[in-house]
């Protein structure tokens, strides 16, 4: 282990099987391609999320909603949320889906992710799972759409498991597209200063943060472990218990990584005279058009909700 | 701020007496060590991986503590005890700073901009002031365009500009350096030892941990130089420590097949 | 088991609210009420770990997958009131990055995940680990059921939220306004995908890692486990129980406990379990992307072949709640049963204690 302890290695010290070279590559192979594990796929989609909000964070300052103070944006947030959680009608939400999209496109968002990232997830998460709803068995009503008879009573769709299923889907739908209008627009690091700004306190801002910062730093360091186990794997990938028993593994050792990253943190953070004490350098400005946009939102929750009353 | 004013010329930054520490109670890492280092000096660390000169530089910025001898900084006992006096923390804090091997560990806040501040923010600089020293230290760095950016957007050598913008920034009397020249480029290590050069002239005390012996003359006039077995094997000019292979070699820093 | 948007009632989101954040308060006050300023960056550390630990689906035999949160671990490790901010900051990420829970359900999610989980998972593990000695096989053991039971109460507290929607929140025609099931339908919907799928994993995750940490870094824990942390070869010296009595009573334990548990389940107003599709998992709750196959013909095989010829009415709902129940718990017990065993190979591989001298 010391090098001191050690006579100086010559050549001849080597090992013979070390100098020996191997055998020239075949081409083709047995075994079939190779495929990514579960666990490598899983990486690197966590990888590329990371890499797209590496970037995304750059360009931060073009368009209107990217100007807006990220404060009035979360108030707004708030507020749009909660009247979309008390709209009853369906039609209204359709209609509030449909405004969202155009604030969107008007405010330089790209359109397609907008509109992907949320028909890509809400029906395999949220439709799937009211689908039952539909049914009488789940929730009475009139039927509508008769499927079957149980003891005499026919069962199927209800007028009431349709429109609440409907309800819900679109509901969340509004409800992720607001936030995705907020996060697509916003630097990460100003909606965590904004965070500070409406009462969350410092010391939650700065655990935030830093988390964020070494999520980079630990999810590199899982990479590296995944790399390094796949240059060493010769064979095909077994994709379930060897994954399982890297998990455990991984997450051991970033444990103990991250304890002594965070020692180190905290000698970094001493050296510079912290005493517990946290503090923001404050330059964000509200200005009328950041007033604006608070009480657009308010008057568009109204709005929606007025709307809902006559539809419903 | 200056603390010239306060120490004779004479009185040394740091006085070590015997300082001995151990982890976890039973690994030695430091063994009967005394030196002073004097204001202005730029003094270097050599020793091999593992020979404690980590463990000395953390010592000598107050983050950890030795388990026997003395350590005496600007004529003040440095102690756990001494540092939780909150005027006597402030002082040291403010007049020494330290740069860390891994700026992965250094540079921990949101941005850039929010870590050069911390430091200022932390002294209780108001606001201003500490806006003004960021635009200035970003320039003197040449990382304006940085200063939005997020650490995990920054390569390497970005990153230790950074660190060193954010330690900086305090103007410190005292500026300890674990191994500077580590994993980065060429150029940048040639930007790194001329910036350390600037502030050795500028009247800086300087120390530096490293076992890079290429750059030790341009970096250093004085050197330490530590055996494997933590004890001080050496205290001499860079110079002479250079020419004298047997002591590099006692110290495992050189190969006998292949001097530096 | 993340809580989107729109599945919950204002007013629910509001009183989740109301009891998260003074907790989240107390909390702050807690852990920065310590000596040392050292929290901070310990924190934010295992915030950063937890996100990652629910990033990680972990592949099951099925094909499909489940996460873990690791509130239990961060518990057990550095407290409860440190975990409550760590799971906390966790679901921020989620929340405002990744749309993964919602922002109106944050209170839910948090009060769910950050506070019912740690706590029932910290009192199980003092419980169970009662004074053993850092490095017991009961230790380890207790830390694995401990996960199990706080990611159970959990999704519980979710299957409750849930439950209550239907009955509280809807129109005058019986329309259901936020999520239409039942506590009939979301309690053994919620249970079962935990109590087989995700509470194993986390169970298991929460061993695996209370060993590696006992072994390799006892001074993560000494903040929790004080005393018990004296030297860093304690305990070393003393040879690990590698047996099956040890888990096999944990394992009987834990089956006896479930089995008197179970008739809770019962009480739930109306409805059967046996009725319903499988479907009727909460899918994005569960944070699950498909129907687990395997469960899916669990349930096929209980309507078609067992339940076909039984009567209607109550006591086929009876039956199939029984029956699901008995499966869940035979397939807990196994689970519990099989980590301990695991734990006790893993342990008697452990090589001798290497702590390292920093440079």
């Amino acid at each position: 282990m010391t090098r001191g302890a050690a006579p100086p290695r010559s050549r001849a010290d080597t090992p013979a099987w070390l100098v020996q070279p191997q055998a020239p590559l075949r081409p083709g192979s047995r075994v079939g391609r190779r495929r990514a594990s579960f666990l490598e796929r899983t990486l690197g989609d966590g990888a590329e999320v990371f890499r797209r909000a590496m970037y995304a964070e750059i360009d931060g300052s073009r368009g209107a909603l990217q100007r807006l103070d990220p404060r009035a944006k979360l108030v707004a947030l708030v507020a749009l949320l909660v009247a979309v959680a008390l709209v009853h009608s369906p039609l209204t939400l359709v209609v509030g889906y449909a405004a969202i999209v155009a604030v969107a496109w008007a405010g330089g968002v790209p359109m397609r992710s907008f509109v992907r990232r949320v028909w890509l997830v809400v029906p395999a998460f949220t439709a799937v799972a009211v689908a039952p709803a539909t049914l009488s068995v789940v929730t009475p009503g009139q039927i509508v759409v008769p499927l079957w008879t149980w003891h005499g009573a026919p069962q199927g769709l209800t007028r009431q498991g349709l429109l609440a299923a409907a309800l819900i889907v679109l509901r969340v739908a509004c409800s992720v597209s607001l936030v995705l209008l907020v996060t697509l627009t916003t630097p990460w690091n100003r909606l965590l200063g904004a965070l500070g700004a409406l009462g969350v306190p410092r010391i939650f801002v700065t655990i935030i943060a830093m988390a964020y910062r070494y999520l980079f730093v630990l999810l590199g360091n899982i990479t590296d472990l995944l790399m390094a186990r796949k240059a060493r794997t010769v064979r095909p990938p077994d994709h379930g218990a060897g994954d399982r028993r890297f998990v455990g593994a991984a997450v051991g050792t970033l444990l103990g990584k991250s304890h002594h990253l965070a020692e180190e943190v905290h000698q970094a953070m001493v050296a510079r005279g912290y005493a517990g004490r946290h503090y923001a350098l404050e330059r964000s400005r509200f200005v009328a058009a950041d007033v604006l946009v608070v009480l657009a939102a308010l008057a568009a929750a109204v709005v929606i909700l007025g709307v809902d009353r006559v539809l419903r | 701020m200056s603390c010239a004013e306060e120490l004779p010329a004479s009185e040394p930054v740091y006085a070590v007496r015997n300082l001995t520490y151990t982890y976890l109670g039973r690994f030695a890492a430091l063994s009967g060590v005394s030196f002073d280092v004097r204001r202005g000096e730029r003094v270097a660390l050599l020793g091999a991986n593992g020979s404690g000169k980590s463990t000395l530089l953390k010592i000598l910025a107050g983050l950890i503590h030795p388990t026997s001898g003395h350590v005496a900084a600007f004529g003040k006992a440095l102690t756990e005890t001494a540092l939780m006096e909150e005027q006597f923390n402030r002082d040291f804090r403010s007049r020494v700073g330290i740069v860390f091997q891994n700026p992965d560990t250094q540079v921990f806040s949101a941005t850039v901009r929010e870590e050069i501040a911390f430091g200022c923010l932390q002294l209780g600089l108001p606001p201003e002031e500490a806006q003004q020293r960021l635009d200035d230290v970003l320039r003197l760095l040449e990382i304006t365009d940085l200063v939005e950016r997020a650490p995990f957007q920054l390569s390497g050598g970005q990153k230790k500009k950074v660190a060193l913008a954010s330690v900086l920034v305090m103007n410190p009397e005292v500026i300890l350096f674990d191994e500077p020249t580590a994993a980065l480029d060429p150029r940048t290590q040639h930007w790194l030892i001329d910036l350390i050069g600037a502030l050795g002239e500028a009247g800086k005390t300087i120390v530096v941990a490293t076992h890079d012996l290429h750059t030790l003359a341009d970096l250093t006039d004085r050197a330490l130089v530590f055996a494997e077995d933590h004890t001080l094997l050496a205290d001499a000019p860079t110079p002479a420590i250079l020419a004298d292979p047997a002591a590099l070699l006692r110290a495992n820093l050189i190969h006998d097949h292949r001097p530096y | 088991m993340h809580i989107p948007d729109g599945y919950l009632s204002p007013q629910t989101c509001a009183a989740a609210y109301v009891l998260a954040v003074p907790t989240l308060a107390i909390a702050s006050r807690r852990v920065s009420r310590g000596v040392t300023t050292r929290q901070v960056p310990l924190l934010a550390m295992f915030a950063a770990v937890s996100f990652l630990v629910m990033m990680f689906n972990i592949p099951i035999p099925d094909g499909t997958t489940a996460h873990a949160v690791g509130a239990v671990m961060i518990a057990i490790a550095l407290g409860p009131w440190a975990a409550v901010i760590a799971v906390s900051v966790a679901l921020l990420f989620q929340a405002l990055l990744f749309g993964d829970g919602g922002v109106l359900a944050y209170g839910a999610n948090v009060l769910n995940m950050a506070i019912v989980m740690p706590f029932v998972g910290i009192a199980a593990y003092r419980v169970l680990a009662g004074r053993s000695a850092l490095r017991s096989t009961r230790r380890v053991v207790a830390a694995g059921v401990a996960g199990f039971l706080g990611i159970n109460a959990a999704a519980l507290a979710a299957a409750v939220e849930f439950g209550i929607q239907p009955a509280l929140f809807h129109t005058a025609d019986g329309m259901p306004l936020y999520a239409p099931y039942s506590f009939a339908q979301t309690i053994p919907a919620m249970a079962l995908a935990h109590l087989v799928v995700a509470g194993p994993v986390e169970g298991i995750l929460t061993g695996a890692v209370f060993a590696y940490l006992a072994k390799a870094n006892p001074e993560a824990l000494r903040g929790t486990h004080g005393d018990l942390v004296t030297s860093p070869d304690a305990g070393a010296s003393r040879p690990a129980r590698v047996g099956w009595s040890t888990p096999a009573k944990v394992a009987v334990g834990f089956v006896a406990a479930l089995v008197v548990l179970s008739p809770l389940g019962l009480l739930a107003p109306g409805g059967a379990f046996g009725e319903d599709a499988p479907a009727d998992l909460d899918l994005g709750a569960l944070g699950l992307q498909a129907i687990p196959a395997g469960m899916a013909r669990y349930t096929g095989f209980w309507r078609h072949t067992v339940l076909a010829d039984y009567g209607a009415g109550g006591a086929h709902a009876t039956l199939g709640y029984w029956l699901s129940a008995l499966v869940g718990i035979a397939v807990i017990g196994a689970a519990v049963y099989a980590m301990g065993r695991l734990v006790g190979v893993f342990r008697g591989r452990r090589a001798t204690p290497a702590s390292a001298v920093q440079d």
